[in-house]
């Protein structure tokens, strides 16, 4: 026995989502809004806010190029407002969300990030503002059909149906119709009595080939902090933060003031490892003085340091990191080579 | 709710505010001539409007262009920006190098959407009390009548309407992922459509680049090859490892970034492998003192096109300026107007919806500086973002912080930029910042017919200026 939805039902209760207030997220097309001239890039799919149900893409991509942390960790978010008066400083809270969220389709690798990043978010200090979107947050995944030379789900212990994260699953079925696994009590209250019984059951697809060993990555990251490994793959590495801000799991931040000489903001915003600015000491010193230091620095956090604290690997293999790297890197393209 | 969201505003509101409005102008003027001639329209008791907020500068050669944006930011309904008449300069020729910039970063203001009409340019001489007092008298009596601006990185404008509407037409359902063969990275995401990927150029391009390359590090030439690999770039310091260069359909990525690189540097003299487009790179570092051509051995590729936007229209099949040149190319297509076509599409729209248009772009800007750091026009050591005492660029990616990088971006390659549209391919967010530097470059072509990278002889745009530079748009 097996619960179903078709596309059209799904998309209607999008549609009735949205119509309650929810602020519902998926994967949305991206097209040039200039198509009559050659583009760059073709269209691309991207985790958004849905304005109507629509918008939602279930297929045709392998993964967005974005993650879906932007929506309970965005990339910019006020902590309180400041004022100078003439006594002292006021000081405003910023009233925490209270909109209640899904994310619709969003990918296992996806979902999984959400319980590795709960960790850290609440391991000494309770983020608020953190928690408080989790828990309004649902989230719908929708198993993956396809994968792709970036992929590396199988090798961090995920999978194309890897429940982990998810609040409830649609498998395809073919013809436009859905499984539907509820896993949560959350999940349960969105789908409640939209959907039929049936016979038929989902088959997972195989996922990605395993390309390396996850653990034995995290031994020798922890063995060989001065290898000359390090500076002989990174050599290509430019030192964006693409693949930081693309990873459903890098959480960095940096605090700013933004505003004026009369008020402004205390605002958190994402950071990477990969930034020259990230450890640079205000006495001009940086221990991280390169970018080989830089690169083993992620691999190490995800594989070792991450691991050994909170007891799980930073990294869900979705390959955005690959993906999005403008010279081909990313920890698969470390990682293998190894 | 901060001042950091622009708040939507009601078209009623709009109407009451403007029964009171009060235009607020920002005036940079220069210390020399301008400020002394609003000097002289007070002693001399020539009345003008109360709008107008001075803000002296030394010269105005070196009024920042972010100040001009940063004044809207703050509130400012028109800006004007004045100087010495050309001749009278106190420094000789300040006025002059920024007559030129201006005459480009109108153009990108344009592309960008701002408004125009709010920007003003004069010549006021330290005599002319009465040109100011009328100058002032006019920007706030055409500011009264535009009223307050609104727009400013507005992503909503109901003018713009169908032309951006960007939803799939038909299925939901996304374009079909195209996996490449070529293996994981860049080749992925901006595979063409289409396009024949990873194989290799008919001709034998890659056999002769290996051979090349074998020859240059058996012969202790060069200490490191700068390729392509499968994955990405390489960098081949050993013979029997030539193997690992490929030419194909993947080689997109311009090579030349890495010569500022210090790891790379410290590998020895380099051989670095270009295409024509990324060739012109070369040439402008050269120029800007960046490189030593005699430091480093070019091999450039012959090539008919990655199957890039920049490639249709492409005229530099063959390197000009190489050392050797690997491959044979057929002829250069004629320069046709294609080149801009994308660009005219944007400028086609009203200034409200380009505005709109970059204001919905940059709001999946995440500030990952990727198109910072693959630009090999992008070199210095510490870029004005990451300037923090005090913050010239918010480093927050809202619309305002989004907004000021890529302005700072785009005008700091303003006649430097040489089109290999690295930051485009780049971007994760997939924003089309070509079309940034094609407007730059498009003023370079119309007012000063110079294009960065094609002629080694050609002085650097931008830090030279001519008597004849055009001063329509200035009084």
């Amino acid at each position: 026995m097996s619960a179903t939805i078709s596309q059209a039902e799904l998309r209607e209760l999008v549609a009735s989502w949205i119509a309650q207030g929810k602020r519902v997220a998926g994967p949305r097309l991206v097209a040039p809004a200039f198509r009559s001239a050659p583009q760059v890039k073709p269209a691309c799919v991207f985790y958004a806010p849905l304005e109507s149900s629509g918008e939602l893409s279930l297929g045709g991509f392998i993964r967005p190029a974005n993650s879906v942390k932007e929506f309970i960790f965005p990339k910019h978010e006020e902590l309180y407002a400041y004022r100078i008066t003439g006594q002292g400083i006021e000081l405003s809270e910023v009233e925490p969300p209270a909109v209640e969220q899904v994310l619709i389709a969003a990918r296992p690798c996806d979902a999984a990030s959400l319980p590795i990043l709960d960790h850290v978010f609440n391991w000494d200090y309770k983020d608020e503002l953190y928690d408080r979107k989790r828990q309004l947050t649902t989230v719908v995944t929708l198993a993956c059909t396809a994968h792709d030379d970036a992929c590396f789900c199988t090798s961090v212990g995920l999978g194309p149906a890897a429940e982990r994260g998810s609040d409830a699953m649609l498998l395809e079925l073919g013809e436009g119709e859905y499984e539907v696994r509820c896993l949560t009590e959350k999940g349960k209250a969105l789908f409640d009595g939209k959907l039929q019984a049936s016979e038929r059951v989902a088959s997972v697809p195989a996922g990605p080939e395993k390309r390396f060993d996850a653990v034995e990555v995290g031994a020798f990251v922890k063995e060989h902090f001065d290898s000359p490994f390090w500076p002989a793959h990174t050599l290509a590495c430019l030192g964006c933060g693409a693949c930081a801000y693309t990873c459903p799991t890098c959480h960095c931040f940096d605090i700013v003031d933004e505003g004026n000489i009369e008020r402004g903001v205390r605002a958190r915003n994402w950071d990477s490892c990969q930034f020259t600015m990230f450890t640079l000491h205000a006495s001009g010193h940086n221990p991280r003085p390169n970018q080989a230091a830089r690169q083993r620095q992620r691999i190490d956090h995800k594989f070792h340091v991450y691991p050994e604290k909170f007891g799980e690997i930073l990294c869900t293999g979705c390959g955005n990191c690959a993906r999005n790297c403008p010279v081909g890197m990313g920890v698969l393209g470390v990682v293998t080579a190894l | 709710m901060s001042e950091h969201t622009v708040a939507p505003v009601s078209v009623a509101a709009v109407c009451d505010r403007r029964a009171e409005f009060e235009p607020k102008i920002v005036a940079f003027v220069c210390n020399w001539c301008t400020y002394l001639g609003a000097d002289l329209a007070g002693t001399t008791r020539l009345e003008y409007p109360p709008n107008v907020r001075i803000i002296r500068l030394p010269c105005t050669g070196r009024i920042d262009f972010n100040l001009i944006i940063k004044a809207f930011e703050m509130g400012a309904d028109s800006v004007l920006v004045s100087g010495c008449h050309p001749g009278d300069c106190h420094y000789t020729s300040g006025n002059y190098h920024a007559r030129r910039r201006w005459i480009l970063f109108r153009e990108l203001l344009q592309a960008l959407g701002f408004d125009l009409e709010r920007i003003y340019f004069t010549w006021i001489s330290a005599a002319e009390g009465h040109k100011w007092q009328q100058t002032v008298k006019e920007i706030t009596e055409k500011t009264r009548k535009l009223g307050p601006y609104t727009g400013l990185y507005r992503s909503s404008a109901a003018s713009v309407g169908a032309t951006l509407v960007v939803a799939p037409e038909g299925g939901h359902e996304g374009r079909p992922y195209d996996a490449s063969p070529a293996g994981v990275g860049a080749t992925l995401v901006v595979a063409p459509e289409g396009g024949h990927k990873g194989r290799p150029y008919d001709g034998g391009g890659e056999a002769a680049l290996r051979e090349t390359c074998r020859r240059l590090l058996a012969e202790g030439s060069v200490k490191v090859v700068i390729g392509y690999g499968r994955r990405g770039p390489v960098f081949v310091t050993r013979p029997e490892d030539v193997e690992q260069l490929v030419w194909n359909n993947q080689c997109l990525a311009n090579l030349t970034v890495y010569l500022k690189r210090k790891e790379i540097r410290a590998l020895g003299r380099p051989a670095i492998v270009v295409k024509g487009c990324d060739e012109r790179a070369l040439v402008v570092l050269e120029k800007e003192s960046q490189i030593d051509r005699k430091e480093m051995y070019v091999i450039g590729m012959a090539c008919e096109g990655m199957g890039q936007a920049k490639c249709e229209t492409c005229e530099a099949h063959l390197p000009r300026f190489a050392d050797e040149v690997v491959g044979e190319a057929g002829k250069h297509p004629a320069e046709t107007g294609e080149r801009w076509k994308s660009l005219e599409s944007l400028l086609a729209l009203p200034a409200a919806g380009r505005m709109a248009y970059w204001a919905r772009e940059f709001e999946r800007c995440v500030k990952c500086y990727a198109c910072r750091q693959v630009c090999p026009m992008c070199y210095c050591e510490r870029c004005l973002v990451e300037k923090n005492r005090p913050t010239e660029i918010e480093p927050s990616a809202t619309a305002k912080g989004n907004f000021a990088w890529h302005i700072l971006r785009a005008f700091h390659l303003a006649g430097r930029c040489v089109g290999c549209d690295e930051c485009t391919r780049a971007c994760p967010a997939a924003i089309d910042l070509r079309l940034l530097n094609l407007s730059l470059a498009k003023a370079a072509e119309e007012h000063f017919a110079y294009r960065a990278g094609t002629d080694p002889k050609a002085d650097l745009l931008i830090g030279a200026y001519s008597l004849q530079d055009k001063e329509n748009f200035i009084r």
